[in-house]
């Protein structure tokens, strides 16, 4: 009999069909069928946007974050994507018989501390307690509400559109690895887990944004793929182009991890036309978190799928995340 | 960039527009650079590069897999292992699925651990690999290893492999791309006997693509000269003489013995075993484990994977049942593995 495996949970193909062969089977209406992030739904006329997530991140707290941040920053940075500000949030809470009170506690200041700054307001919430061993210390769910500024579609993209990424890639994905211990390696990196609303919100003000997208579980390579997909364009990347910091480069390198499949938690990817990306690139530099922001490349016609040019001039497929890297890394 | 465009070119002119020519590389992380950074596409398509048998995950013979498996189900034994092994599929599953008392490793000098906090335990060390692999392991019994540390050996020779795919005309290798990590051991003179016995020209490479280029040019000028020699574009990392220290230790614990070769069969004096006098160490012996008869998995052409004969495109699971998530097959394992390499290049 067929069995959920880990890799339905990995965001990559094996998460693609279970969705798409089951849950839709069953559930299905115009709002979820774009399968984005977030849905846009009415409410008496006006237009909002929802999104929800669970968190079951291991360890717990790890170096730049935890999953109290984890699961703020989550329901925020998939409302800004889809062109909504953020407004409003609910917790639910799964813990296990045993678990710290104090690690608790330290989960609530940050998510309090990431909602302030992050704008939102947690309105409603729901604690649940299981017994020991029948959960690994504390899972939360989030559910975030926006009001919708700028709606994108992947249906707005064409060819020669600009690729943008708004800053290094793969930092949430080797800082959580290496918490893990799995490895013996002492790491200056840290997650770059962080709410993206500031960054964001002046861009989609401008005028060629088409579409935006966290590239969380299954990294930028993913995300695109799946852009690729569902628009049936084509999708060039330029390797030097994309942002990776030195020392993720080098890790991913030693442990076999591509960078470009690795999961960001505070990194946005855009679609712009191609005459507003360097107005794109320069709202986003004006903040720290959009520093190093790139355009990694671009929308074309001439070939479907996604293909990376690599440093030295050669030529790659970059498909959806197949393998699942790390387990539980949001 | 311009360095790269200019050996591009440079190695483009050097090939033969009448023939084909096929150099091999024998070492996963060659077989990874060369796809990940796109080398294949920016060369003529009569130039073939091809992977050989550089992975060891992928030509670890099943019946050391299953007695792996086997020993990992005992109470009084904890059998370590690298990552990959864990999930090399055999007719009874992997060590993951089935096996009971494992544990993962990144490094030998880890076993040490794990068997002093579990004195009351036989620590069994699954050790796989080429030369790379095997000097680490000889390192750790020169260190003294505690009483309750045994090891199954399942080392491989890359210089024996490599001698009989060259005497195979069905695979027709021109040329060598030497491994480079192998070739910090064993020496860049080991190769010698490819060019002087075979007129095989073969080059020892690093893993930066540029250098890469660098061998294959090397090659084809050897090619255009009509005389093989044995060169060295690694010299920074690979002396001549290799690393003697690691040879001798290999030499005092280890002796050379025929061995299974995963999808290929017997080689005679390719493999190597621990001496008599460490009998006592050997999990072989101490556990008297059998030789299970190897059974192909259906469809799979790993074996001709391994040896150059097949691009992994050409099997008739690729990409449709068999996965990196769901290996029907060793080379599909490992990031050094063929198939899992082409799965995610192309
Ligand atoms: S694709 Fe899978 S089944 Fe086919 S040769 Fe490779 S590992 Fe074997």
């Amino acid at each position: 009999m067929a069995k959920i495996e880990i890799g339905h949970g990995s965001g990559g193909r094996l998460t693609k069909d279970l969705i798409e062969g089951l849950f839709l089977k069953y559930l299905t209406c115009d709002e979820l069928k774009p399968l984005e992030d977030a849905s846009y739904i009415d409410l008496e006329g006006h237009r909002s946007a929802i999104t929800t997530d669970s968190y079951v991140v291991r360890p717990i707290f790890f170096p730049g974050g935890n999953i109290g941040k984890l699961c703020v920053c989550g329901a925020v940075n998939d409302l800004v994507v889809s062109g909504a500000r953020p407004r409003y949030l609910s917790l639910g809470f799964i813990m296990e018989e045993g678990f710290s009170l104090e690690s608790l506690e330290e989960i609530l200041k940050s998510i309090g501390d990431t909602a302030k700054n992050a704008g939102v307001r947690i309105v409603t919430g729901d604690t649940k307690v299981v017994e020991k061993n029948k959960c690994d210390g504390i899972f939360i769910n989030t559910t975030g509400v926006g009001n919708v500024i700028k709606p994108l579609v992947v249906g707005g993209i064409s060819e020669g559109d600009s690729v943008i990424v708004t800053g290094t890639v793969g930092d949430h994905g080797i800082a959580v690895a290496i918490a893990r211990e799995e490895f013996n390696i002492d790491s200056p990196v840290i997650s770059d887990c962080s709410p993206l609303g500031e960054l964001l919100m002046p861009v989609l003000k401008i005028d060629g944004l088409k579409w935006m997208r966290d590239p969380t579980r299954g990294g930028v390579a993913t995300v695109l793929a799946e852009l690729s997909g569902h628009s049936g364009l084509g999708i060039e990347i330029f390797e030097d182009k994309v942002p990776v910091r030195e020392d993720v480069r080098f890790i991913s390198d030693m442990l076999g991890y591509d960078p470009l499949y690795l999961a960001n938690e505070g990194k946005a990817l855009i679609i712009t036309s191609s005459d507003s990306a360097d107005n794109v690139i320069m709202t986003l530099k004006e903040h720290t978190l959009g520093k190093n922001a790139e355009i990694i490349g671009n929308i074309t016609s001439a070939f479907k799928g996604v293909r990376l040019r690599t440093r030295i001039g050669g030529e790659r497929v970059l498909d959806l995340l197949e393998e699942e890297l790390l387990p539980r890394i949001c | 960039m311009d360095k790269i465009k200019k050996l591009v070119q440079h190695i483009s002119s050097l090939v033969p527009s009448d023939r084909k020519i096929k150099i091999m590389n024998v070492c996963g992380s060659h077989e990874h650079t060369i796809a990940f950074s796109g080398i294949r596409s920016l060369i003529p398509e009569n130039l073939e590069i091809v992977p050989g048998p550089g992975c060891p995950v992928c030509v670890c013979p099943e019946s050391d897999i299953l007695n792996a498996i086997d020993l990992s189900n005992r109470d009084d034994v904890i059998l370590v292992t690298y990552g990959d092994m864990l999930r090399v599929p055999t007719k009874n599953g992997s060590i993951r699925a089935e096996g009971g008392n494992y544990k993962m490793i990144t490094s030998p000098f880890e076993c040490l651990q794990t068997a002093s906090s579990n004195p009351d335990k036989k620590i069994v060390f699954f050790s796989v690999g080429f030369e790379t692999t095997t000097a680490p392991t000889v390192a750790l019994l020169e260190m003294g290893v505690p009483d309750n540390l045994y090891i199954l050996s399942s080392h491989r020779l890359t210089p024996t492999i490599m001698e009989v795919l060259v005497k195979d005309a069905e695979i027709g290798i021109d040329g060598f791309i030497a491994p480079g990590h192998v070739s910090a051991i064993v020496g860049s003179n080991a190769w010698n006997v490819f060019s002087e016995k075979y007129n095989i020209p073969t080059v020892v490479a690093g893993f930066e693509p540029d250098n890469l280029l660098m061998g294959i040019m090397d090659v084809l000028w050897q090619l255009k000269d009509g005389k093989a020699r044995t060169s060295n574009v690694y010299s920074s990392v690979v002396k001549p003489e290799g690393n003697l220290q690691a040879q001798r230790l290999m030499d005092k614990y280890l002796k050379v013995s025929d061995a299974n070769w995963r999808g290929i069969g017997n080689v005679p004096a390719s493999g190597l075993e621990l001496r008599d006098e460490y009998a006592g160490k050997d999990a072989k012996k101490v556990f008297e484990l059998q030789e299970i008869k190897e059974d192909r998995i259906p469809g799979c052409i790993c074996g001709n994977v391994v040896l150059g004969k097949a691009y992994p495109s050409e099997c008739k699971l690729f990409k449709k049942v068999c996965s990196p998530r769901n290996p029907k097959g060793p080379c599909m394992v490992s990031f050094e593995g063929a198939c899992n390499i082409w799965y995610k290049t192309n």
